[in-house]
């Protein structure tokens, strides 16, 4: 990374977070649709990184072994299994693969 | 009040077995994170300070992932910038339940990620929602640095990150993240439809658009469960 993007970075992150408690807090509560557009953000954009993150090599789409870890993953998350095991799960699966 | 082996959000306190699991989370992703900077070329120096005063592990991520994809440096910075879009959401929903008291809002407010505002937020009275708070942060925290700590000191023996399926680790932690929204059938719509578009695009548009415009996963979301609303 380099130095401007972790100033920039910085300023962003930190900024919403001041935004959120001190701005935009505030004045949701008379807009509930606001709000709930607000509680659905992290779903639709964290998603979009798992994704970049599980299929995407450079700008082409790829099928790996990451997708298999993160099958296995996605499977522990809808059980409700912990969140380190679903981690681990995933390193190790997509690892396994690699050396067979 | 039994104690769980999962840092499970449902707990109404963190007990000791949770605080670990915590801590280890935060480990694994801090050594992760910090391993894949220095592959990519980022010098131990700035790696460590990156991952010190960003206090968000996804923007780092996305903005790697812009790079790698051949991205321009501002692609990258506003994907990580829309990623943490995130933790305003977050600290909007910690400040209102914190003690009226404008510094230790605006400290708690810096600090707001996923697992301590869910165990905070659950809390009765304001004084017991900060303390949770902050204990939880602490478990958070000191994995975190003991896990950048390590990891810039192994990223450069490691090689091959790919092999120990360290790519693998942030993906299924953002997976783990979203897990409670994922049940619900908004999250859900907001999810597939972000999902979706982030594929479709990431082909075709200049690196860093796919993550920025996967926010209108969420007026999918909107439009698609509103008739239902109204019925």
């Amino acid at each position: 990374m380099s130095t401007l993007s972790i100033i920039a970075l910085v300023v962003a992150v930190w900024g919403q977070r001041l935004l959120g408690a001190f701005v935009v807090g505030p004045v949701l509560g008379r807009r509930p649709v606001v709000a709930q557009a607000m509680g659905l953000l992290p779903a639709a954009v964290v998603m979009a990184v798992i994704i970049q993150l599980t299929v995407a090599e450079g700008k082409s789409l790829v099928v790996d072994e990451r997708l298999a870890g993160m099958a296995v993953a996605g499977i522990l998350v809808w059980r409700r299994a912990p969140f380190l095991a679903v981690v681990l799960a995933a390193a190790a699966v997509t690892a396994l693969l690699r050396v067979c | 009040m039994a104690e769980t082996e999962s840092p499970a959000p449902k707990a109404p306190r963190l007990g000791s077995a949770d605080v670990l699991a915590m801590a280890l989370t935060f480990f694994a992703l801090g050594v992760t994170l910090q391993v894949l900077l220095i592959d990519r070329g980022t010098s131990v120096g700035r790696a460590l300070l990156a991952s010190s005063v960003i206090f968000s592990a996804t923007s780092q991520f996305a903005y790697l992932a812009v790079r790698d994809a051949g991205g321009g440096e501002w692609a990258a910075i506003s994907a990580g910038a829309v990623v943490a879009t995130r933790f305003g959401i977050m600290s909007m929903t910690l400040s209102p339940r914190l003690p009226h008291v404008r510094w230790r809002r605006v400290a708690a407010a810096l600090n707001a990620f996923d697992p301590n505002v869910a165990v905070a937020i659950q809390q009765e009275t304001p004084k017991d929602v900060e303390r949770e708070f902050w204990r939880t942060t602490a478990a958070m925290m000191t994995g975190w640095f003991l896990g950048i700590l390590v990891g810039t000191f192994i990223g450069n023996v490691v090689g091959d990150i790919d092999r120990l399926g360290l790519d693998a680790v942030f993906p299924a932690a953002l997976l783990a993240i979203i897990g409670n929204l994922i049940r619900s059938g908004d999250g859900r719509i907001a999810a597939v439809a972000g999902g979706l578009i982030c594929i479709v695009l990431l082909p075709v548009a200049p690196a860093g658009i796919p993550i920025i415009l996967s926010v209108l996963g969420v007026a999918v979301a909107i439009i698609l469960r509103r008739p239902e609303a109204a019925r």
